[in-house]
């Protein structure tokens, strides 16, 4: 147990102390941001820029009809600027109208979108109008957003017109269209937290536990494989036993990525105190104690389940390579978690989720998300995180053995990579 | 008491018997060699010794007892695989292996100090080691096997990749252990070390003991049955001589052994006619000659 402490310690402060400890420590935050925020910045400032289209029907009532449908879409979204500014590229649609629907004139319209002279045209013929498909010929065939506004701005001119034609009046057709929003309530009322602060509070728990945990799994197995390539294991094996420091180096860098956590957590604290106590209220439904607790318990025990592995892998090889490849098969359970995640999020109440709580390797994130995401008391799937939590602890006391055994044998072999039979002999060794 | 005692120890991996019923026993004090060719069990030999594996069956007494791992806080382990933490400290990483040999951190300090000034890189306690020649590195690693005063010294290879000035620096400070009482094992194929400082051997070939006991008495046992002859002139003509049994051709001299019942007078006057003799001198074998022959013969 001493000689345990004292690898650990080592372990602990040789990484805390290290250059890269600081760098992952402010760079994993940024780059966290960097994927996160910023597209959805760069996707939602759009890019203030006025296009010149060209509005082709067969007849000049239904040209005006649509164009005055796109000018009044625009103004529309001008108007509801401030309070719907997210989903609204604040492009400016100048149109014009034609009625020559010639072949000829489509090509000529063509070629002056391509020279640039103009940014597109919609081609509004009667047999496309009948087929519910229009073109619209243009330059930026990705701008999907802008595209697809254009669409609905054309959908609704055409469902006007046609009430129109029945006869209605303005304010019928108006109150006919108006869109409805379906607002989910929880049955709990008032105390619910919010749905979409809870996915998003969820999600960036969820990513934290995934990262920490393969980011230190393969710290162990780096630091193993560097032992020994070093050539230091003999000298300790001759007083500390391999499982001393198998557990030594399972805690210590364990101990690091916990630091981590905390400075994280803390910074964030310090740096959003202000928003954090505004929105008090509704933080408390998403980030309970109770959360903390779950988050530290799953992380220890993925975290431990995933490191012995890692330490199995890592007293296998003899190189970077040969770790990389077999690396990848440990954390493939915990990549398929995410994908599980997604889906859980839409089911939370599917068979897969239930499965994928309870499979050891799965459990920590899928039976996290689950806890994250449940409505009400957690003692309605408290047998269910009652059997995670022993169903782990069961599968890392027989991982810490098997590994254990691997780990012993392993961290003496030099040359060339072992194969399936030849672990298993080690395993078998006395 | 014995320091250490083998009994029938076997150790196979596999198919391969890396170790076959092995017995020996080191007396406390002294210098004890364990020596064979590459590949013959020493390694095997000393990681049973220090619990790093266990033997298939057989029995090793530690101390005295039977193996338990609180014994090895007496033990000090130099493996032929050297190596260091490449990014950590000197004093730091003395300290640390100090500690897990059971010293307290400011104890293992100062251990660390006094041994660094003795071997002369006190300069370097607070570099780095991949900062360090290979040869210092040999030196700390050396410290860090010697820092805990162990009763019990394994050194495996100890002065393979020292140059000279090193390699005497070191012998200086095992012979002052020896003088101190402590026990030494010492693993090697360079025989010439071995006569120089070892008072007992076991030569292990194939995991089997096939020599073993008090140095001078093995020597002893081969009689005054070798000739070194300096000559000018060829001297092939020996090899083929009915009165040798053995030849060597070292260069500046060479070496035979004489065939049973040849007398080195007769010997003497073969080569006296052929050439000009300036030293003609009845000896021991060498160990190395024992060890080839040993070797060969097993």
């Amino acid at each position: 147990m001493h000689n345990t402490f004292i690898i650990a310690k080592r372990e602990y402060l040789e990484r805390v102390r290290s250059r890269s400890f600081v760098i992952m420590t402010f760079f994993i935050p940024l780059l966290m941001f960097g994927v996160t925020v910023v597209p959805t910045m760069l996707a939602n400032r759009g890019t203030n820029e006025t296009k010149h289209i060209v509005v082709v029907a067969a007849d000049r009532d239904t040209a005006e009809m649509i164009r005055s449908g796109i000018e009044q879409k625009q103004d529309e979204k001008s108007q509801n600027t401030p309070a719907k500014k997210r989903s609204l590229p604040p492009t400016h649609f100048t149109v014009e109208v034609s009625t020559d629907t010639t072949d000829s004139a489509r090509a000529a319209l063509t070629k002056k979108v391509k020279d640039k002279q103009l940014d597109g045209f919609l081609w509004a013929t009667p047999d496309a109008i009948k087929a519910r498909k229009l073109d619209f010929v243009t330059r930026d065939t990705s701008s999907f957003i802008e595209n697809g506004l254009l669409g609905q701005s054309v959908t609704d001119a055409l469902r006007r017109s046609a009430l129109k034609n029945k006869g209605l009046k303005e304010d019928d057709i108006e109150s006919a269209l108006q869109s409805v929003d379906v607002e989910p309530q929880s049955p709990l009322g008032k105390d619910a937290p919010n749905p979409q602060m809870l996915f998003f509070a969820t999600l960036g728990m969820v990513m934290v536990l995934y990262m920490t945990v393969l980011l230190y799994g393969i710290n162990v197995m780096r630091s193993i494989l560097e032992e020994k390539t070093s050539r230091i294991m003999e000298v300790m094996l001759s007083t500390a036993s391999a499982k001393q420091m198998m557990a030594g180096k399972i805690l210590g860098v364990g101990a690091v990525g916990l630091t981590q956590v905390v400075i994280w957590m803390g910074s964030t604290l310090v740096f959003s105190a202000g928003a954090l106590v505004a929105n008090a209220a509704q933080i408390r439904g998403v980030l309970s104690v109770k959360m903390l607790v779950f988050f530290a318990v799953y992380f220890l025990l993925g975290y431990i389940l995933y490191s012995t592995l890692c330490a199995a892998v890592g007293s296998m090889v003899n190189s970077e390579q040969e770790a990389q490849q077999l690396q990848f098969l440990v954390m493939m359970p915990m990549i398929l978690s995410i994908i599980m995640i997604m889906q859980i999020f839409q089911h939370p109440n599917s068979q897969l989720a239930l499965w994928g709580s309870l499979f050891p390797f799965t459990a920590p994130l899928v039976m996290f998300t689950r806890i994250a995401m449940q409505p009400g008391s957690l003692w309605d799937i408290g047998w269910q995180i009652a059997l995670s939590i022993g169903l782990m602890l069961a599968t890392i006391y027989g991982m810490v053995w098997l590994c254990g055994r691997i780990y012993r044998v392993g961290i003496l072999m030099y040359g060339k990579k072992p194969t399936l039979p030849e672990i298993m002999k080690w395993i078998k060794y006395a | 008491m014995q320091t250490i005692e083998l009994s029938n120890v076997r150790k196979s991996y596999d198919q391969f018997v890396a170790v076959n019923n092995l017995s020996f026993s080191i007396p406390p004090g002294g210098v004890f060699g364990l020596l064979g060719p590459n590949g013959a069990g020493k390694t095997s030999t000393i990681r049973m010794m220090i619990g790093i594996t266990a033997p298939d069956s057989g029995q090793i007494n530690l101390f005295g007892k039977p193996f338990e791992r609180k014994s090895l806080n007496k033990v000090g382990y130099l493996p032929e695989e050297r190596g260091l933490y490449k990014k950590m400290k000197i004093i730091d990483q003395l300290i640390f292996l100090g500690e897990l040999h059971g010293m307290r951190a400011g104890d293992a300090r100062q251990q660390a100090m006094l041994w660094c000034k003795r071997l002369e890189i006190d300069a370097w306690l607070q570099k780095k080691v991949e900062e360090l020649s290979k040869g210092m590195q040999q030196k700390i690693q050396f410290i860090a096997a010697l820092l805990h005063d162990p009763d019990f010294i394994i050194m495996d290879e100890p002065f393979f990749g020292l140059d000279p000035i090193n390699a005497a620096l070191l012998k200086d400070v095992m012979l002052d252990l020896k003088k101190q009482g402590k026990t030494i094992l010492f693993s090697t194929h360079r025989m010439d070390q071995v006569e120089k400082l070892c008072d007992s051997i076991c030569l292990i070939n194939k995991g089997n003991a096939v020599l073993q006991g008090d140095l001078k008495t093995i020597k002893a046992g081969y009689g005054k049955s070798n000739v070194q002859i300096e000559y000018e002139g060829n001297g092939d003509f020996l090899e083929k001589n009915p009165l040798v049994s053995a030849y060597n051709n070292y260069g500046n001299y060479v070496e035979v052994r004489l065939a049973p019942g040849a007398d080195a007078q007769q010997l003497l006057q073969v080569v006296a006619a052929r050439s000009r003799v300036n030293k003609f001198e009845l000896m021991e074998p060498s160990l190395e000659e024992i060890f080839i022959n040993t070797v060969g013969k097993s």
